[in-house]
């Protein structure tokens, strides 16, 4: 059983002259980690996939199970549990410090402040971003927000961290440190589902899929790798 | 016989393991055997040398177009090794010949496009191609070095493979969006072509 399976996912949005569909029937399973990370154009769909994988979007049709448990059932308990929605903006009302942004999610799940601190402190260390625990939001850089971004969603200790665009706007010297974090993620167990719509940011993953017109392709999982079979048109004859 | 004539009767220079020698002249000073050291290690996977002496009749066609000249090496031989290093001409050339890539890359590009562009006739069969290409540039691109994983130094060796990667998960990215657009001629064409065919 994968961590996470997508199974005949569809979703599509219907706009004012024609459907659009932004999912067709797609499949996509994520063991523990792996980090997958999928390209795609403007408008491809790439954050729909990651909402919906993440359980925060219901998909029209198809299933999407966590630990062999239906998200459409269970994604509320899952949801900052066993899976990690990175969210990347900050709500001022939950804190302007730093390390207020990733206590939050802990005290809201009833955690104590003193231990709520701690792991905290922990999750910053763990991205690098210890130095940045006392600064107030406004003072960070992209690239140091992520971070904090990131260690706010690893506080919650998940098996699945998905993640938009976790390059988005860093600097372009910063830009690897970050894909650097989330291979290290990966390689401590913690599956990685990302998106991007920058090639340089499949740098490292374990699988690089891309997404356009509603289809889901790259690599398969290695264990169901097969040869590509080339097609011939009706009629071909080799000669010589 | 002037060196401006050696250069006329030897036309431009084509081999690339001669620019890619005066590129490591450039970079240091060396004795000929130090370069074919350096080379196999920089150019490894990329360019090879046919023997340790290709490195001795490559030289000697920098010589000649005087791109490099001789320096007396720090040996104490009877025959002190001659040291190589680059003249100002070199660092010249060097510079026109690196720009002068890009039309080679264009070059490459529009044959894979005019190759391709062969099979239109069965679009489910240049479809089935362009998969593999897609999946191949996709494999590539997961597999790009990290610039924060190794070679995180100033080394010139180190630089050059941070430069190599940027520049081609960067040329990655380009032929994946140029992937989507051969999908939608495809479709185009295939939706145009009369049923049975």
């Amino acid at each position: 059983m994968s961590l996470l399976a997508l199974e005949g996912v569809r979703k599509s949005y219907t706009g004012l002259s024609r459907e659009r569909v932004v999912l067709a029937e797609t499949t996509l399973e994520i063991e523990p980690g792996e980090l997958v990370v999928v390209w795609g154009l403007k408008g491809s769909g790439r954050s729909t996939l990651l909402r919906i994988a993440a359980g925060i979007e219901a998909p029209d049709s198809g299933t999407v199970r966590f630990e062999g448990r239906d998200l459409r059932q269970h994604g509320e308990e899952l949801l900052g549990g066993g899976v990690g929605f990175c969210e990347r903006t900050f709500r001022c009302a939950e804190g302007q410090g730093v390390l207020d942004q990733v206590m939050v999610g802990l005290l809201a799940r009833g955690v104590s402040p003193r231990q709520a601190r701690t792991r905290a402190q922990g999750a910053l260390e763990r991205v690098g971003a210890e130095d940045y625990a006392a600064q107030r939001l406004g003072a960070l850089e992209a690239s140091e927000s992520v971070r904090v971004a990131i260690a706010r969603t690893l506080a919650l200790e998940p098996a699945l961290l998905v993640i938009d665009e976790p390059t988005r706007g860093a600097d372009l010297l910063e830009r690897d440190g970050i894909l650097a974090l989330l291979r290290s993620l990966a390689g401590e167990g913690i599956a990685v589902l990302a998106s991007t719509a920058e090639s340089t940011g499949l740098a490292g993953a374990d699988r690089a899929l891309v997404l356009n017109e509603g289809e889901l392709r790259g690599a398969p999982p290695p264990a169901l790798a097969t040869v590509l079979e080339l097609r011939r048109p009706a009629g071909w004859r080799a000669t010589g | 016989m002037g060196a401006e004539r050696v250069r006329e009767q030897q036309g431009s220079m084509q081999s690339p393991v001669n620019w890619a020698l005066l590129g490591l002249v450039i970079e240091r000073p060396s004795y000929a055997y130090k370069l074919a050291q350096r080379f196999d290690r920089t150019y490894e996977g990329a360019l090879s040398l046919s023997s340790t002496s290709h490195v001795y009749t490559a030289l000697r066609a920098l010589l000649d177009r005087e791109l490099i000249e001789e320096v007396p090496g720090s040996g104490t031989g009877r025959q002190p090794k001659p040291c190589y290093r680059a003249t100002g001409q070199g660092l010249e050339h060097y510079q026109r010949w690196l720009v002068s890539q890009l039309p080679e890359e264009r070059r490459r590009q529009r044959l894979f496009a005019v190759e391709l562009a062969a099979l239109m006739s069965e679009p489910e069969l240049a479809r089935t191609v362009i998969d593999g290409y897609e999946q191949e540039c996709l494999r590539e691109a997961g597999q790009s070095t990290l610039a924060g994983e190794a070679y995180a130094n100033d080394a010139p060796s180190a630089l050059a493979s941070r430069l190599a990667s940027e520049e081609n998960r960067l040329a990655l990215g380009a032929r994946l969006a140029w992937v989507q657009y051969v999908r939608a001629e495809l479709r185009k064409i295939a939706e145009r072509k009369p049923a049975g065919r």
